[in-house]
């Protein structure tokens, strides 16, 4: 079949491209797992060990033994002792702690007389992240340690955290930021690809040929599909490598999401790249529609289910929700392929979307 | 029988300027026709509306019979050498052969047949493997011409194929156009020199748009109803400038230490008594497509004005 013919002479033309030019190699295969590694390590909401100094003045078993319950954690961890309140400010302002637990004299009488016995705890909230956790653990700590001493049979709350017992950030930011990766790459792969046959005039040749508009954008769309497709297999094999990220469902689904997602953000680049003509303009254009959205529409970094109306409706038409949705599932919850049809057709929908467009929009003209 | 090529009242705007102002033109099989003309008179938005690569604001383009802005399968038998870089620069010159032989649905033995002829009139054969942009001006043109001849095309666009070419490798690509036009094909050339017009069948003379001659070179030279003449100066070049100045003369143009003329037909006498007075001598010469040229542009602005 000459169609055939024609798409092979345009993929092979671009594998050779991609091969001459190691920046797309490297944009492709070592960006994703650079920035996952970068964020994996950096975005890390977990802290162990929060420094917090003691000001115990009640000096008594009770007293000691509710320290001993604070920090038996291990999230929390003793810094050093202190007499005075005041000298807790000082290494809040030094930074060499985040927080400082502070008991009372006359803490143990007054447990003896059944009288509130308050404690307090000072937290550096300068940074709120941080703030918020020391605080969590802290309280949470607290009430463990409290738990013990009531008399009464006290009402007793049991969390039991599903799929991720340690509540490690990387487990659930993996699946999030391979999303976000491969969408800023896929987009970017094909931005370029078509602005700079324009940009360096070789479209006008092309266009001079026999080659048909969707035989392009077919040729051009091949060879990167599969580098895409290798990035995500990249990122997933990282997560597993570097941060213990599990694949507990089938891998059917996440490579059939995965090949639409990929093939949908490379359509994208690719509509961009056929609307501006133009590599720079392209870029920009790029990291703006493929970054923003899979960062903050996706249910990456904030839930979907927390945002204001509008936005959640927006997010129905970004395909990022449904690829983390997809790898949240597969990799950490084993949820059956039964069950992410949904993520499929919406997948799906939208590459479909942005072939139609991008072919329709691609004026086979030079002026 | 039907023209090859064919412009009807072809006009194309960009923003206020009118780049092609009423093209008419036919070219018949196996046609040479050379578009003369100088930068920005038009030359390369007509072979654009000829490729289908621009539509025209007015007037209509067929080649062979079909309208190249919708027809696909002119494509399959029209070449372009565009005038600016189109290749993959990236690539070396076997692999743009390949790319376009693929393109155009050629067969591996075919496509190996082809390309050891042109490479090997070309003498491109050594340079294979080198990247196109790693080319020399004149190396880069000729794989650029074979690579629009690739697919034997039946009409060829030519796009100034010889801009920034030295003199040999310039012989050698207008061998190549000849060889393929002796071959029946039907060519059309954009060049601003001269010389090159000369070695076309019919030539057409562009100027703001307009077609301002056509017709074969040698005919339209002896067409001209002025004089050439070249003016000898006896004291010194000073006299060049008052020369520029005189009613019949339409054209003037230095030549070595002379000045080639053109004068108004049947008033040679009258510039001669107005040279005496200056030193100056007029001798006859014949006329070549410059001054044809130089005469017709002026003439166009003549009745322009």
């Amino acid at each position: 079949m000459k169609i055939w013919g024609r798409i092979y002479a345009l993929a092979f033309k671009e594998v050779l491209q991609i091969r001459r030019d190691p920046r797309t190699l490297v944009l492709a295969l070592v960006m994703p797992v650079l920035l996952l590694l970068l964020f994996g390590y950096g975005v890390s909401f977990d802290i162990d060990a929060i420094p917090m100094s003691v000001v115990d003045q009640d000096r008594t078993s009770s007293s000691r033994r509710l320290l001993r319950r604070f920090f038996a954690s291990g999230e929390l961890r003793p810094s050093g002792t202190l007499s005075d309140p005041d000298e807790a400010y000082a290494r809040f302002r030094t930074g060499q702690d985040l927080g400082a637990v502070v008991i009372p004299a006359g803490f143990q009488a007054r447990l003896r007389e059944r009288r509130p016995a308050p404690i307090q705890i000072l937290v550096d909230a300068a940074d709120g992240v941080t703030a918020e956790q020391t605080l969590g653990k802290a309280e949470s700590s607290l009430k463990a340690g409290a738990v013990v001493r009531r008399s009464r049979p006290p009402v007793e709350v049991r969390t039991y955290t599903m799929f991720n017992p340690e509540l490690r950030s990387a487990l659930f930011l993996v699946p999030g930021l391979a999303a976000y990766v491969v969408a800023l790459v896929s987009v970017l792969l094909t931005a370029l690809t078509v602005a700079r046959e324009w940009e360096l005039g070789s479209m006008q040749q092309l266009f001079a040929t026999p080659i048909r508009r969707g035989e392009i954008v077919i040729g051009k769309l091949l060879p990167y599909l599969a580098l895409g497709l290798v990035a995500v297999a990249l990122v997933i094999g990282s997560g597993a490598l570097f941060f213990g990220v599990p694949m507990r469902g089938a891998p059917g689904i996440l490579m059939l999401n995965s090949f639409l997602f990929v093939l949908g953000m490379l359509g994208q680049g690719l509509l961009i790249s056929v609307l501006t003509k133009n590599q720079m303009v392209a870029t920009q254009a790029a990291a703006m529609t493929s970054l923003l959205p899979s960062l903050l529409l996706s249910g990456f970094m904030f839930p979907i289910e927390n945002m204001p109306k509008i936005l959640q409706m927006i997010t129905v038409i970004i395909p990022a929700r449904y690829f983390i949705d997809t790898l949240r599932a597969v990799l950490l919850r084993g949820t059956p392929a039964s069950h992410l049809w949904g993520d499929t057709v919406a997948l799906a929908a939208f590459a479909l979307a942005m072939i139609v467009l991008s072919t329709a929009r691609f004026q086979r003209r030079i002026a | 029988m039907n023209a090859t090529v064919l412009l009807e009242g072809l006009v194309r705007r960009f923003g206020k300027t009118t780049a092609v102002d009423g093209i008419d033109l036919e070219l018949s099989h196996g046609e040479l026709f050379g578009l003369v003309g100088p930068d920005g008179a038009g030359k390369t938005t007509t072979v654009r509306m000829l490729a289908g690569l621009i539509a025209p604001d007015g007037g209509r383009v067929r080649v062979l019979g079909e309208d190249p802005l919708t027809s696909a399968s002119v494509r399959d038998v029209l070449g372009l050498m565009p005038q600016e870089y189109s290749l993959y620069l990236d690539l070396s010159i076997r692999e743009n052969l390949q790319f376009f032989g693929r393109l155009y649905g050629l067969g591996r033995a075919e496509w190996a047949r082809r390309v050891e002829r042109l490479m090997r009139i070309t003498r491109l054969e050594p340079f294979m493997d080198r990247r196109a942009g790693a080319l020399s001006g004149g190396m880069y043109k000729k794989l650029a011409l074979s690579c629009a001849l690739l697919h034997e095309p039946k009409v060829l666009l030519l796009d100034e194929p010889t801009n920034g070419v030295d003199p040999v490798s310039r012989r050698e690509l207008w061998d190549l156009i000849h060889e393929f036009v002796q071959g029946g094909m039907t060519v059309l050339v954009c060049t601003p020199y001269m010389d090159e017009a000369e070695r076309c069948h019919r030539v057409g003379l562009l100027h703001r748009g307009r077609l301002i001659a056509t017709g074969e070179p040698a005919a339209l030279i002896r067409d001209i109803e002025h004089e050439t003449y070249t003016v000898h100066a006896g004291a010194g070049a000073e006299l060049f400038d008052e020369v520029f100045a005189f009613e019949d003369v339409l054209a003037a143009s230095p030549a070595g230490s002379e000045l080639r003329i053109v004068v108004r037909g049947g008033r040679a006498s009258e510039v001669q008594r107005r040279l005496d007075a200056l030193g100056g001598r007029l001798e006859a010469c014949e006329p070549t497509f410059e001054d044809l040229f130089l005469v017709r542009i002026k003439d166009a602005e003549g009745m322009a004005a």
